[in-house]
C-alpha cells in the first residue's frame, strides 16, 4: 500500500485475468497458507541494501515525535495483526503507529510495520483494519520489498510517483527523502494482487469475515465520491486523472476480492465493538486532526460512516459540530450549535465544548447567547491558556 | 550537545537557498509583504526571494529552517495563507469576513497541516494583544512536520482590519533555536505598524 494525499492506494492493475489459482497458494483459492520461514535474513548484495536502508528508517519511526507512543495502541495493533495473519508469522512485527492522517499502513523488508493514524479513524472493525495490515504482511511474506527497491533505484531521476504523495512534497525546501518516505515501498500491480490474494487466505483463516477487504475498498471509493463532492468536483474524475491512468480505480480491486471472498469460508465477528473500545482514546484527536483537513464531504463521510456502526455518541455529534463551525457558513454555525446541544445531551464532558459552542454563536451574531456559552466556558476553566482572549471576546 | 546542535544546525541549513536572500538593514521598512504593514528592525535580517503567496514575505536570520519571521500582509475574504499547492485535491481553508480573531490560529493550524504535512501541531497560549492600534490575538504554538520531523515553536500576533488578515508569525526548532533569537523577533513585533 503507498501514500496518496489522503489514501493509500495499492496500485492495482486490471488483473481480473489473474483470478483464480493464486500464485502463493497452488491450486484453488484454497486455505492453506504457503509454508512461511521465520527470522529470515537478507541473502543478496541489494537485499542487504534493502534491509539497511529498512534498519535506517526504522531508527526514525522509532525516535520520530508523530509516534504515538501512549501504552496500549501498539500493542493492541499487534494483537490484531497476530489474529490476522497467525502468531508464528507476527512473532517478529515491530510495529510503529504514527500521527498521520493518511490511510496507509505500510511494512518494510526488516520486519518494521508503520500503520497511520488516518488508517486508524476509518476502520470500522478489527476486520477492516486486519484486512490492511493482512494485505502489507503478504507484501513482506512475499519479499515484494526487493523489487520495489529495484525500480525506485531506477526512478531517482524522476521521482515521479512521489509526485502523488500530495503534502510530503509541498515542502518550502528541498530536503533529503524523509524517514516516512523512505519506509514506504512501491510495488507493481502484480505484486498488489498477489499481496490482496493472500492477505484475502490471512482473513480467510483468521475468524474475520472474508467479505472485509473487498468493503475496505469500497468505503474508500464512496470516501473519494463524497470529497470530491464536497468540492464541487465530479467524482468520477478522482479515478481517472494523472496516476489513476495507470493505476486504474479501487473498483476493480474490490470486485474481485469479494469475488474470491465467495469462495471461501465466510468467516466470522468482525470484532467491531472491541475496536470501538480500543480505539476510544483517541478517537477525539483523530477526528480533530481530519476535521482540520478542509475536507467537508470527505470528513462528513467518515463520520457518517462511523455513527451508522455506532451510533451518534457524544465525540461524533462534537465532532461534526466542529467540521460544520469550521466550514462557517451562516447555515453550518446554526447546525454546529445544534449539533454541540446534542453531544452535551449525549454526555459529552469537555468544558472546551462551551467555548466552541460560544464562538459558533457569536460569529452567527448570537451575541448574547454566545458569551453566556462562553461564560461557561470560563467559569469550568479558569486557567486556560486561552482563557485571557476568550474573557477579551466577552467583553467586547 | 554541542554537536547534536551543530549537526542539526548544518542540516537544517544547508536545506536553504541562501543565494537567493536580499539584505534587509536597520530602519523603516514600508509595504511589507505588498501591503500596509511596516516595522523598523533594530538589526539586520535577510528577506527571502521565494513568494509563498502573493501577500507572503518572510524573514531570517540565519536561514528559515532555522528562524522564520513571516508576514502575512492583509489576505483579503476568499484568499488562502499561502498560495495552494493543489487547489483541487488540497484546498487550503480562505479568510472570511465574519471570522473572530480566535479563528487566526486555526486558520493557520489548517494551513499547515494540509500544505505542509504537519500532522502535530498545538495552539498553546492564546491572549488578547494590539497590531498597529488594532485589535489583535498574540499566540503561540508548537508542531512538528511529516517529512523533517524536527519540532518547531511559534509565536505570532494577528488581526483582521477592514476584513483582512494581517499576521506575524515566527518559528524556529525548539531545541535551542526558538529561545536563541525569539527576543529579537518580538523587538521586531513591537515596531510592527499598519
Ligand atoms: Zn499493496
Amino acid at each position: 500500500m503507498r501514500h496518496l494525499s489522503r489514501f493509500a492506494l495499492c496500485g492495482a492493475g486490471s488483473i481480473l485475468a489473474l483470478l483464480g489459482p493464486s500464485p502463493a497458494s497452488g491450486a484453488e483459492p484454497g486455505l492453506e497458507l504457503p509454508t512461511y520461514t521465520r527470522a529470515y535474513e537478507p541473502r543478496t548484495v541489494d537485499e542487504r541494501g534493502v534491509w539497511m536502508e529498512a534498519d535506517e528508517a526504522e531508527r526514525g519511526l522509532r525516535d520520530s515525535p508523530l509516534r504515538i507512543r501512549e501504552a496500549g495502541l501498539e500493542a493492541y495493533l499487534r494483537e490484531v495483526l497476530c489474529r490476522e495473519v497467525g502468531t508464528e508469522r507476527c512473532a517478529g512485527v515491530r510495529i510503529y503507529a504514527m500521527e498521520i492522517p493518511g490511510f496507509n499502513a505500510s511494512m518494510m523488508a526488516n520486519g518494521t510495520m508503520q500503520v497511520w493514524s488516518g488508517l486508524l479513524l476509518r476502520s470500522r472493525s478489527e476486520a477492516e483494519l486486519a484486512a490492511v495490515l493482512g494485505h502489507e504482511f503478504a507484501h513482506f511474506e512475499l519479499r515484494h520489498s526487493l523489487t520495489g527497491f529495484q525500480q525506485r533505484r531506477r526512478a531517482t531521476d524522476a521521482i515521479a510517483w512521489i509526485g502523488v504523495w500530495g503534502a510530503l512534497t509541498n515542502r518550502d525546501t528541498s530536503s533529503t527523502q524523509s524517514i516516512i518516505e523512505r519506509g514506504i515501498y512501491r510495488y507493481g500491480r502484480e505484486q498488489e494482487t498477489d499481496a490482496d490474494l493472500l492477505g484475502l487466505q490471512y482473513a480467510a483463516l483468521s475468524g474475520y469475515p472474508a467479505s472485509t477487504p473487498s468493503e475496505v475498498w469500497k468505503n474508500l471509493m464512496a470516501e473519494e465520491d463524497a470529497s470530491a463532492a464536497g468540492r464541487n468536483q465530479k467524482p468520477k474524475q478522482k479515478y481517472t486523472a494523472g496516476y489513476f491512468d495507470s493505476h486504474p480505480t479501487h473498483l476493480k480491486r474490490s470486485i474481485y476480492l469479494a469475488e474470491a471472498a465467495a469462495k471461501m469460508p465466510p468467516g466470522g465477528d468482525a470484532r467491531a465493538k472491541e475496536y470501538r473500545a480500543a480505539m476510544a482514546p483517541y478517537l477525539p484527536r483523530f477526528l480533530a486532526a481530519q476535521i482540520k483537513r478542509n475536507d467537508f464531504g470527505g470528513t462528513e463521510h467518515i463520520l457518517q460512516s462511523l455513527a451508522a456502526d455506532s451510533g451518534w455518541g457524544p465525540d461524533l455529534l462534537f465532532a461534526r459540530a466542529e467540521l460544520y463551525r469550521t466550514r462557517g457558513n451562516p447555515r453550518d454555525l446554526q447546525v454546529a450549535a445544534q449539533y454541540y446541544r446534542e453531544a452535551r445531551a449525549a454526555g459529552y464532558m469537555g468544558a472546551e465544548l462551551d467555548r466552541n459552542l460560544g464562538l459558533a454563536l457569536l460569529r452567527n451574531g448570537q451575541a448574547d447567547e454566545g458569551r453566556q456559552s462562553l461564560n461557561a466556558y470560563l467559569t469550568a476553566m479558569p486557567e486556560a491558556s486561552d482563557a485571557k482572549m476568550i474573557r477579551a471576546l466577552v467583553a467586547n | 550537545m554541542t554537536r547534536l546542535l551543530i549537526g542539526l544546525s548544518m542540516g537544517l541549513a544547508a536545506m536553504s537557498p541562501a543565494a537567493a536572500n536580499s539584505l534587509v538593514s536597520a530602519g523603516p521598512r514600508p509595504n511589507i509583504a505588498g501591503s500596509s504593514f511596516s516595522a523598523a528592525p533594530v538589526d539586520e535580517w535577510n528577506r527571502l526571494s521565494r513568494k509563498d503567496g502573493k501577500n507572503v514575505e518572510i524573514w531570517t536570520r540565519d536561514g528559515d529552517q532555522l528562524n522564520k519571521v513571516t508576514f502575512f500582509g492583509g489576505i483579503p475574504s476568499g484568499k488562502p495563507l499561502v498560495r495552494e499547492i493543489d487547489k483541487k485535491r488540497q484546498p487550503l481553508p480562505k479568510v472570511a469576513a465574519d471570522m473572530l480573531i480566535t479563528d487566526i490560529p486555526v486558520m493557520l493550524e489548517s494551513t499547515y497541516r494540509i500544505q505542509y504535512a504537519v500532522s502535530q501541531m498545538d495552539i498553546d497560549s492564546q491572549e488578547p494583544a494590539t497590531l498597529g492600534g488594532h485589535k489583535a490575538i498574540r499566540f503561540t504554538y508548537r508542531f512538528a512536520r511529516e517529512d523533517d520531523g524536527v519540532r518547531r515553536k511559534g509565536e505570532a500576533i494577528g488581526a483582521f482590519v477592514g476584513g483582512k488578515l494581517y499576521l506575524v508569525t515566527y518559528e524556529a526548532p525548539a531545541l535551542y533555536f526558538f529561545d536563541k533569537d525569539v527576543e529579537k523577533y518580538r523587538k521586531l513585533a513591537a515596531t510592527l505598524a499598519l
